[in-house]
């Protein structure tokens, strides 16, 4: 049987099969379809299905990613929306936090809603914060409403009530009236998209979920009818922005979570390769064209985010933390009138592209000083089949940057890769710190087109040990959806004191969470012995207004105790300190329902060949000025040894990356084919 | 003036543009560091949530390397406690593990009482090199009222404990005592505590990140990057300096009174260019205040430096390069340079209304396309005081609320948001409730508020919030009651703010702008109102799809449409299709 991942990029999509029966995996990339997405899809899998010779029957799983609704909301091109929400509340979604998004920089405006302010429209209801009815809903305003609505010609209609997280009714009574006026309107509650307190992240969250929800509708029949174009019998499914997998079904209801998701499989992915290499503890450290994506991995699992946003609207759903840098192959140097030279966030993206691709560039790219420094093949790339222009690249550096500063082009463009691993590494000590964690203790994951040129320089400038390059580290993303389980959150929000009495409402809470886990994992065709729960309870110390994530391992009716010793603890361990005399408040009860996907083990593989048989050829690289040019010996990566250790200097070639050794790092690739650097203290 | 002249001169000398910024770069993430560290392990929703605290470097000489801020308030302040204990203390008196305290206004440069600093010497080869520095607003220091900040307070004795510059912790042990004596004059000792260990620590931290710099690039290269980056920034505020013609710019903005009713304060600011140098002078600024409005100098220079950076260049980096750069004067014993013991809490009012008139005196200055309309310029505040329900303390909850900003040439002024010298976040309506026996009627955009104009102001906010039990207080401090802010180019101002008790009941009665206070009962509300920025642009100019989207989002009514843009205007807009519109 064969699984395959495909990960829908803007540029290309990307696949990866897994033979189940030989434990060989393939790679395969076409460009993307962006006008129908789904057609690269099917094209794609059409051509590798001929290509290894697989029956369309003998696929046993289909995991996609998608940056459908993601570039829905970027490019706004969603659906007109209409929301109803609480009377004197029309206006959360535009006053938002009421912080400006730049603190000095007033060109910088606020995003535009998402609704219109003539399409909120109030309805006198309100409950409090224990979700009793203060003002019952008013049935004849509410129809009023809808019939606006519904005149107004929206494709679907948003629904968040103040509390509701604590009274689904008013919500659920709205969707009947819904339903009933507008038959054709896509609906999303802020009840069931995300039952979580504090009103602009639910309602934020509750409208992108209806702006893109109906020409989400659309996207996920084209894809199905793709799939069984192909004759592929299986029910595929979507990768999520928590990582996890979900029926088409369930993306219909919450399209939403699937923003963001293409970069968190590659985390997951990133998670697994490396658990099985022996690390358990990592900065994922994904390179590509505009940005670059970091996130971290503590004890094989990757860290989640509190909040995030897409084009500045936030998303609440549980998400993987990646954070985007604006620095990746395109980025702009430039001299300032000042006499810095500051690389990026300019980009030059794919058009028209660093100077050495000859689409017409005519600025520095970090690609270009790349090139100059013959990290990257100053030939051609892609295994060949894409020259370069070694002398469009060393001319712009020259004019642009060495000259004005007075240096040799290989200085000045060995100064803007400097310069750009300095902002990266920031960026990367800042996530850490963050979040408390000392990154010597972590080992760098490199992936992405450019990850891998740049991680052994990251990793002195921050001072991290190791560096783990895994196989086409260019396709890691659609790798990640075939290590992926099936998973969805569920969170009911409930502040209380911690006692006796509150403890037995959390088990309730707790038990009626499992329920409906079970019931989407049924849904979702998952065996019983397949699934399992990942508890969580979000407290805090009483007159604090932030939570801390306990993991209960089951809620029984005699743990309170017991959580309170591992809230104190995870406090301890968070913030530096505990205040065990104080009394403690629940928030958030977190579930997550799994359905485990089984996964193939990476075989090790056999020892084979030598390193004079990898090395390809040699050339002069430039190290910095402490080495200068040096003779360099470049590998070809499929053919390394395992487990042979080398020291650099040395450059190794694949077709959707290069990476880096630097003089006196040591290398080898271990016997899952992961290239390992060690970094000299 | 040639650019490549002065991009000579700045690489004269061994100006080594790719070392200083791999070092800015370095020296940056320290801060960051610093500021993640005391975010994260800080208790007080203050400092945690709202992030109002500041972080930074400083050489030994007391020069401002590099500060990590939320809070543009604090630009500059920080500068002022460091200055204030090597005034106090030569480096020679210090000793590794040494750290100092102090907030005080007339002895420590603070900017007010609650805003308290603690600063770190950093010792390389046994010899001061370096402070680390950070300053925290701590939500209670004692004093008259919770919250230790009234508009009609007199003088400083009535806003809490003075901090001089005090020795906290003496090589590496904090002394226990002088932390209890600090935090048992506060109303909430536990949270100062911890806070202040955890501002400390923060500290420390710094210094480790920079020893280990130290060790393995060696002091003196961090110390060329240091000039190089100092040099570098002056040279490139001077550079946007010189592109500006010579001259003096004047301009003033008023506030409604000095914390007692009477008459208004004028707050003139001159901006004198000549050549490469700016000045900002306050001469002509109103007296002292009798209330708690009065700015001292940490904090007017504070509001020049945010005014310049945001107007000239944003991305000018916040060190004393750019400091150094700008000339700040104000007579004494006016409400910008008050005498002691002037009262000084309530300042960040004063300080928005100084950035506000910076950005007007700019107005004559550069070209219409980087200037902007008036916007609200106050930081208005309102205080519920009461009973917890669960556990037996009092509550004190604290908010400052957005307002409208200006309009500029391309767009309308932003609805509903904090500016200048702020920009905090609020509390959500559902922790507020959750947390408080209060309950929100309304939080929305104020109709009629924003200016009129080609680009319309942008809009306050209404936030309407009623007591649902005995024994709660309520203060305010606010302003634009009467004053209001201007339009530019032909666009009108914003409306003035209001703050209202029992909106639309039989009871309804308009409160002053400062209330110190107040008593409600069950079920009585208050409604705040804040102030809308001005527009942009004769109104004559608002395209017609624009105003046709106004009037049906209600974000203007059809009388202040006819008044402001005319009935035929208003006839116009509402014939477009609006179906073509909606598509």
């Amino acid at each position: 049987m064969f699984r395959i991942g495909v990960d829908v990029g803007g540029t290309f999509t990307d696949y990866t099969v897994l033979d189940e029966s030989a434990g060989q995996v393939y790679y395969y990339k076409v460009p993307s379809t962006p006008d129908d997405p789904s057609r690269a899809i099917r094209d794609g899998i059409a051509q590798l299905l001929e290509k290894y010779n697989i029956e369309a029957e003998a696929v046993s799983h289909l995991g996609h990613g998608t940056t459908v609704a993601t570039n829905m909301v970027i490019e706004r091109q969603g659906s007109p929306i209409g929301l109803l929400t609480t009377k004197g509340f029309r206006d959360v979604l535009e006053i938002g936090r009421q912080a400006r998004p730049n603190l000095y920089d007033y060109s910088i405006g606020k995003p535009i809603p998402l609704v219109p302010r003539q399409h909120r429209l109030e309805i006198p209801e309100r409950l409090d914060v224990e979700g009793n009815i203060v003002t019952p809903i008013d049935e004849q305003k509410l129809i009023e409403a809808i019939t606006a609505l519904k005149n107004a010609d929206v494709d679907a209609v948003a629904v968040c009530f103040l509390h509701s997280y604590r009274l689904p009714d008013h919500e659920k009574l709205a969707r009947e009236h819904i339903e009933s006026i507008m038959p054709n309107a896509y609906i999303s509650l802020s009840c069931e998209v995300l039952p979580e307190i504090r009103e602009y992240e639910r309602l934020s969250t509750t409208v992108l979920n209806a702006y893109i929800g109906p020409r989400m509708q659309g996207y996920l029949e084209q894809f199905l009818n793709r799939v069984k174009e192909l004759g592929i019998k299986i029910a595929p499914l979507t990768i999520q922005s928590n990582g996890g997998l979900m029926s088409v079904n369930t993306v219909r209801k919450y399209p939403v979570r699937t923003c963001l998701s293409g970069p968190a499989a590659g985390v997951v992915g990133a998670a697994e390769v490396a658990r099985v290499a022996g690390f358990e503890n990592l900065v994922t450290f994904d390179v590509g064209g505009t940005s670059t994506d970091v996130s971290l991995v503590s004890g094989s699992r990757p860290l989640f985010a509190s909040d995030r946003s897409i084009a500045d609207y936030p998303i609440k759903t549980p998400m993987i933390d990646i954070h985007v840098i604006g620095a990746g192959g395109g980025s702009i140097a430039h001299m300032d009138d000042a006499g810095a030279l500051k690389v990026g966030p300019k980009s030059a993206g794919a058009h028209p592209g660093p100077a050495a691709y000859g689409k017409g560039g005519e600025r520095p790219t970090i690609t270009d000083a790349h090139i100059c420094l013959h990290r990257l093949n100053p030939v051609a790339l892609l295994e060949g089949r894409m020259p370069v222009d070694k002398k469009a690249a060393q001319d712009v550096i020259e004019k642009n940057v060495a000259n004005p500063l007075g240096l040799k082009t290989e200085e000045a463009a060995h100064g803007i890769v400097r310069i750009v691993n300095a902002n990266m590494s920031r960026a990367i000590r800042s996530v850490s710190t963050e979040r408390g964690y000392d990154i010597k203790e972590f080992a760098l994951f490199a992936y992405g087109g450019a990850g891998p040129l740049h991680a052994a320089e990251l990793a002195v400038e921050c001072g991290i040990p190791k560096i783990i390059v895994p196989q086409e580290p260019g396709t890691m993303c659609a790798r990640g959806m075939l290590l992926s389980d099936i998973s969805l959150d569920f969170v009911r929000s409930e502040i209380s004191e911690a006692n006796e009495n509150s403890w037995k409402r959390v088990c309730e809470l707790f038990d009626v969470m499992v329920t409906e886990g079970h019931e989407w994992l049924e849904d979702e065709n998952v065996e019983e012995n397949k699934r399992s729960f990942v508890r969580y309870i979000e407290a805090r110390y009483q007159g604090q207004n932030y939570e801390v994530k306990v993991e209960m391992e089951a809620i029984h009716s005699n743990g309170l105790k017991e959580f309170l010793i591992l809230f104190h603890k995870m406090h301890e361990k968070e913030y530096g300190y505990d205040i065990p005399d104080r009394a403690v408040e629940i928030v958030n009860c977190r579930l997550q329902a799994i359905g485990s996907v089984p996964k193939v083990q990476q075989r090790p593989q056999e020892k084979k060949g030598s390193l004079e048989d990898a090395e390809i050829g040699k050339r002069k690289v430039y190290f910095g000025s402490a080495f200068g040019w040096v003779d360099t010996s470049i590998y070809s990566r499929s053919a390394l040894p395992i487990e042979e250790n080398f020291l650099g200097p040395a450059i190794i070639e694949e077709m959707s990356s290069t990476t880096v050794v630097l003089p006196e790092q040591s290398v080898e690739v271990d016997s899952f084919g992961n290239i390992i650097i060690e970094i000299k203290a | 003036m040639n650019k490549n002249k002065k991009f000579e001169k700045t690489i004269g000398r061994d100006f080594d543009p790719i070392e200083m910024e791999i070092f800015s770069n370095r020296l940056m993430a320290i801060t960051e560091d610093m500021g993640n560290q005391l975010v994260r392990s800080s208790f007080s929703t203050n400092i945690k949530e709202r992030r109002d605290c500041s972080v930074g470097l400083f050489d030994k000489f007391g020069r401002c390397i590099c500060q990590g801020s939320n809070m543009p308030l604090h630009l500059g302040s920080l500068l002022g406690s460091t200055n204030a204990v090597l005034e106090r203390y030569s480096i020679e008196e210090m000793s590794e593990g040494d750290a100092f305290i102090c907030n005080d206004t007339y002895l420590a440069n603070g900017t007010h009482l609650p805003d308290i600093s603690i600063v770190t010497p950093v010792f390389l080869n046994g010899s001061v090199q370096f402070f680390t520095a950070n300053v925290g607003h701590h939500s209670d220091v004692g004093g008259r009222v919770p919250g230790s900040i009234s508009g009609s307070s007199k003088t400083i004795f009535e806003e809490g404990i003075r901090i001089p510059v005090i020795r906290i912790a003496r090589r590496g042990n904090i002394d226990a005592d002088l932390l209890n004596l600090i935090v048992n004059n506060t109303r909430e000792p536990l949270e100062r505590e911890l806070d202040f260990r955890v501002q400390i620590a923060t500290n420390e931290r710094g210094a480790a990140m920079l020893e280990e710099l130290a060790r393995q690039h060696g002091l003196s290269q961090i110390e060329n990057a240091i000039n190089d980056l100092i040099d570098y920034t002056q040279t490139r505020v001077r550079n946007r300096i010189s592109e500006i013609k010579d001259g003096e710019y004047s301009f003033t903005r008023h506030m409604d009174d000095d914390g007692f009713m009477g008459e208004l304060v004028h707050i003139k600011v001159t901006i004198r260019i000549e050549g490469e140098a700016i000045t900002i002078d306050c001469s002509g600024s109103s007296p002292q205040a009798r209330g708690a409005l009065n700015l001292t100098s940490s904090g007017l220079n504070a509001a020049a430096y945010y005014a310049v950076k945001s107007i000239l260049d944003p991305q000018l980096l916040p060190n004393s390069g750019l400091f150094d750069s700008i000339k700040v004067f104000s007579p004494s014993g006016t409400i910008l340079n008050p005498e002691f013991p002037a009262a000084i809490g309530a300042r960040s009012i004063t300080a928005n209304k100084v950035a506000g008139a910076i950005f007007g005196a700019f107005e004559e200055i550069l070209p219409k396309e980087r200037l902007m309309a008036a916007s609200h310029d106050s930081v208005p505040v309102i205080t519920f005081s009461g009973q917890r329900e669960r556990g037996q303390d009092t509550y004190v909850y604290l908010e400052s609320i957005g307002g409208g900003n200006g309009a500029r040439h391309n767009r309308d002024g932003m609805d509903g948001v904090q500016v200048h010298t702020t920009n905090s976040t609020n509390l959500p309506v559902e922790s507020l409730e959750s947390e408080y026996n209060l309950l929100v009627d309304e939080y929305s955009l104020v109709e009629d508020s924003g200016g009129a104009g080609k680009h319309r102001g942008g809009c306050g906010i209404a936030r309407q919030i009623r007591a649902l039990g005995e024994n709660i207080t309520f203060s305010a401090r606010s302003d634009n009651h009467v004053t209001t802010a201007p339009g530019i180019f032909g666009g009108s101002s914003g409306d003035i703010a209001r703050l209202i008790r029992n909106y639309g009941t039989d009871k309804e009665t308009a409160l002053d702008s400062k209330v110190s206070v107040l008593e409600l009962k069950l079920g009585e509300s208050v409604r705040m109102e804040t102030a809308g920025g001005g527009g942009f642009g004769s109104p004559k100019n608002r395209p017609l799809e624009k105003l046709r989207l106004d009037l049906i989002s209600e974000k203007i009514s059809p009388t202040f449409a006819e008044k402001n843009y005319g009935a035929a205007m208003v006839r116009d807009a509402l014939s477009i299709d609006t179906r073509q519109l909606w598509k």
